[in-house]
């Protein structure tokens, strides 16, 4: 896939007419698209083309196969894509040098869980000289450090938590269900960032700064924010190669146009996840969640003048969160029914609240203290003093070494795999 | 000028990297010493008798395996009925692993004259948890170098692992802190029966009926240590018996490691005591803490069960 869309690439960039260009752009899509539909989506396109024909009384059958998926191909062929296109409107030079282009495709930090890079921001610094800084070590280092205390202390420790739970879901309380479903939104966020700050981490070591994917979504005061702060490669990926081209195209159908641009960009990120319905009801939610905010924008704009900004902000962002973690109820089941069934034992379980043991309830609860005071101060800088960027290096030290000892402390060193490995 | 500033700031960087090292360094030293201290003065709780059953327990009479051991044998009765002293060190999440190390770091101090392996379905199961479950024996890996390559099973590289004095004590910040509060103390849990932790509550949901054939991976390192506990007894001329507890739980098919189980144990010409599917308690509810574990009363009559049978199979083998 590196040969042919390396040479596609340089075929865009040399086409003569734009015709041509435009045949190899196509070529491009329908190559890296293929190889994404085969390896991702093939059982389930079979599988609801049986449904299909079945529901007419047509009975049709389809050999399934066992398909192993390529580790970060999802990643990879988004960035395949965004590189043609790129080169296609002239956003950016096609490579010449094929090893560049390789190294800019399978950089090994960011191999399974992305970021998903951009030609123009990764491609240059590969032409550069590596030279040793040590801003770089101490920087990388950090963010490595920062990344495996959500990862090892936050994420681990509830999914033991969301194991035990989920594993005797009907025999659980309605309110330990709640518990389960608002620190699954911490779980993912812990984990998945997690990864990209080691990835980020690692990548600084080298003296390479990859794009940022993550800035503080659990912050975000409404969902169009959140999509801002969220998973930001795919999600600026989706907007700058679907979103902004369909809403552009379909202008003059006024708010229809982005509907509809928006509506389809969502879906692609729900398949993006994989290949089952849930992923697209999730993208579905997050489309009506923007539709929403998008023909009310003004309406709220109103009302925010007439509240306190601080209570407006506040319930805002509760809001939003709130609306991210019913989602992510759709997100984890598998099933319609698994996650009514979810939903549907959050109002009607009566009991108590299961936490496990005390000890790893206080686990939980610091690991997430932890990660949202670090937020709130990056955002919002509340706090004068700062531990891990005090401009005195005794303290930063001092706190990065608290840090580490925290994690051989709270860490689960037997966890399990990264939730956005399996994408 | 630029190339002298530079040269001057390498060094200064490597002396705060070390610093930083040695900050590292000596926090994990002292953290993990204190943890060490801690951990080791509890005198109740689960952590407390995982150490009494390594270092102190001297009864004659010992009970292995995991949560069904631990509910399931009342020490005072067996001590009652069979007049010898009993002491019950099941842990509760834990699988063979954790018995054969427990037995051999006692066979270490001297020989008990009878034991219960109490042994589960799944057991032989190869599952990456039973693996990490090992960590509870961490805090013994000094003092106890006959535990140490049941502990590196866990994985190759736990001796590096355990070059921070933390690592062995991760996860257990807060209850060893709980362990050494008086208020833990006085909670109605922590206090155990000669390592018997009752189960106090009625289960009231249906008869779980598991008509599901279950076929998984054997793990063989599970059997061969399976094996050498068998071996280890009668080697020090132990009374071995195994037993498979009883479930609120019907079966239709019998469980791989529970064959594997008989299989040996007619080899080795060991009591196997089977209560998979036994009428008596299928029909007795109210003994049952959850379908897997008997409650208190439940566990007191099978205890009664179980000393019965023992006495007889003790006074044949006298007779004999």
């Amino acid at each position: 896939m590196v040969l042919v869309n390396y040479f596609l690439g340089l075929r865009i960039d040399q086409a003569d007419s734009v015709r041509n260009k435009k045949i190899y752009l196509i070529s491009g899509i329908i190559v890296n698209l293929g190889a994404l539909v085969y390896f991702k989506y093939w059982n389930f396109l079979l599988a609801n083309l049986v449904l299909l024909f079945s529901s007419v009384h047509i009975d049709i059958s389809f050999p399934y196969m066992e398909i192993l998926l390529p580790l970060g191909l999802s990643y990879y062929v988004f960035q395949f894509l965004g590189y043609l296109v790129d080169v296609y409107w002239k956003h950016e030079k096609a490579e010449k040098d094929l090893l560049r282009f390789g190294l800019f495709i399978f950089f090994f930090p960011r191999i399974p869980v992305g970021p998903i890079e951009r030609a123009g921001n990764f491609l240059p610094q590969l032409a550069t000289t590596i030279q040793f800084e040590k801003s770089n070590i101490i920087e990388g280092g950090k963010r490595i450090v920062w990344g495996l205390f959500k990862k090892l202390v936050v994420a681990d420790r509830i999914a033991i938590f969301q194991s035990a739970v989920m594993s005797t879901q009907e025999q659980q309380s309605g309110i330990t269900i709640l518990f389960a479903t608002i620190l699954y939104t911490f779980q993912v966020y812990a984990d998945f960032s997690g990864y990209t700050d080691i990835a980020l981490g690692t990548a600084r070591l080298f003296g390479f700064n990859l794009m940022e994917n993550f800035k503080r979504p659990l912050l975000a005061k409404n969902m169009g924010e959140f999509w801002r702060r969220w998973h930001i490669s795919l999600s600026s990926w989706v907007n700058d190669y679907v979103f902004t081209p369909l809403a552009f195209r379909h202008r003059s159908w006024g708010i229809g146009g982005v509907f509809y641009a928006l509506t389809l960009s969502f879906l692609i990120i729900g398949l993006w996840h994989g290949s089952n319905w849930n992923y697209l009801l999730f993208g579905l939610l997050q489309a009506v969640a923007l539709m929403y905010e998008y023909s009310t924008r003004r309406m709220r704009k109103k009302l925010s003048k007439r509240i306190s900004p601080l209570i407006y902000n506040n319930l805002s962002i509760l809001f939003t969160f709130l609306y991210i973690s019913f989602s992510l109820i759709i997100f984890r089941t598998n099933s319609f029914s698994g996650a009514s069934n979810l939903i549907q034992s959050i109002f009607t379980h009566p009991g108590h609240l299961f936490y496990d043991t005390p000890a790893t309830l206080l686990f939980i609860l610091i690991g997430c203290l932890i990660i949202i005071m670090y937020d709130i101060q990056s955002e919002f800088k509340i706090f004068r003093f700062s531990l891990f960027n005090n401009k005195s290096w005794v303290i930063q030290q001092v706190s990065f070494a608290l840090l580490i000892i925290y994690i051989l402390l709270a860490a689960v060193f037997d966890g399990g795999q990264f939730i956005y490995l399996a994408f | 000028m630029v190339t002298q500033k530079k040269e001057n700031k390498r060094p200064r960087f490597l002396v705060r990297l070390l610093l930083f090292i040695a900050i590292i360094f000596i926090l994990d030293f002292s953290i993990g010493s204190l943890l060490k201290y801690l951990y080791f003065k509890q005198d109740s709780g689960l952590l407390y008798r995982t150490t009494y059953a390594l270092d102190s327990t001297r009864a004659a009479f010992l009970i292995f395996g995991s949560s069904t051991a631990n509910h399931h044998y009342v020490p005072d009765i067996l001590s009652q009925k069979l007049q010898m002293s009993c002491y019950n060190t099941g842990r509760d999440g834990n699988t063979i692993f954790y018995s054969y190390a427990v037995f051999q770091s006692i066979l270490k101090r001297y020989i008990p004259e009878q034991i219960i392996l109490d042994i589960n379905d799944l057991e032989f199961m190869k599952d990456e948890k039973s693996y990490e479950r090992i960590s509870s024996l961490l805090p013994y890996y000094d003092k106890h170098p006959e535990i140490r390559s049941i502990i590196q099973l866990k994985s190759p590289l736990e001796k590096f692992k355990l070059i921070s004095k933390i690592y062995p004590f991760n996860s257990l910040l807060f209850t060893i802190g709980a362990g050494n509060a008086d208020f833990n103390k006085e909670r109605e849990y922590v206090n155990d029966h000669n390592g018997y932790i009752p189960l106090e509550y009625v289960w009231k949901g249906a008869l779980v009926v598991d008509s599901f054939k279950m076929n998984y991976q054997l793990d063989t390192i599970k059997r061969n240590i399976f094996e050498s506990f068998i071996s280890k007894c009668r080697d020090f001329n132990i009374h071995l018996t195994i037993i498979r507890s009883p479930e609120y739980k019907k079966q239709k098919f019998e469980d791989s490691t529970i064959k594997i189980v008989k299989r040996i144990s007619d080899q080795y010409n060991i009591p196997f005591y089977n209560y998979t599917n036994d009428s008596f308690f299928l029909k007795h509810r109210e003994l049952f803490y959850n379908p897997g574990h008997l409650n208190d009363s439940g566990a007191k009559i099978f205890t009664e069960m179980i000393a019965d049978r023992i006495r007889k199979t003790n006074k044949g083998l006298i007779n004999k």
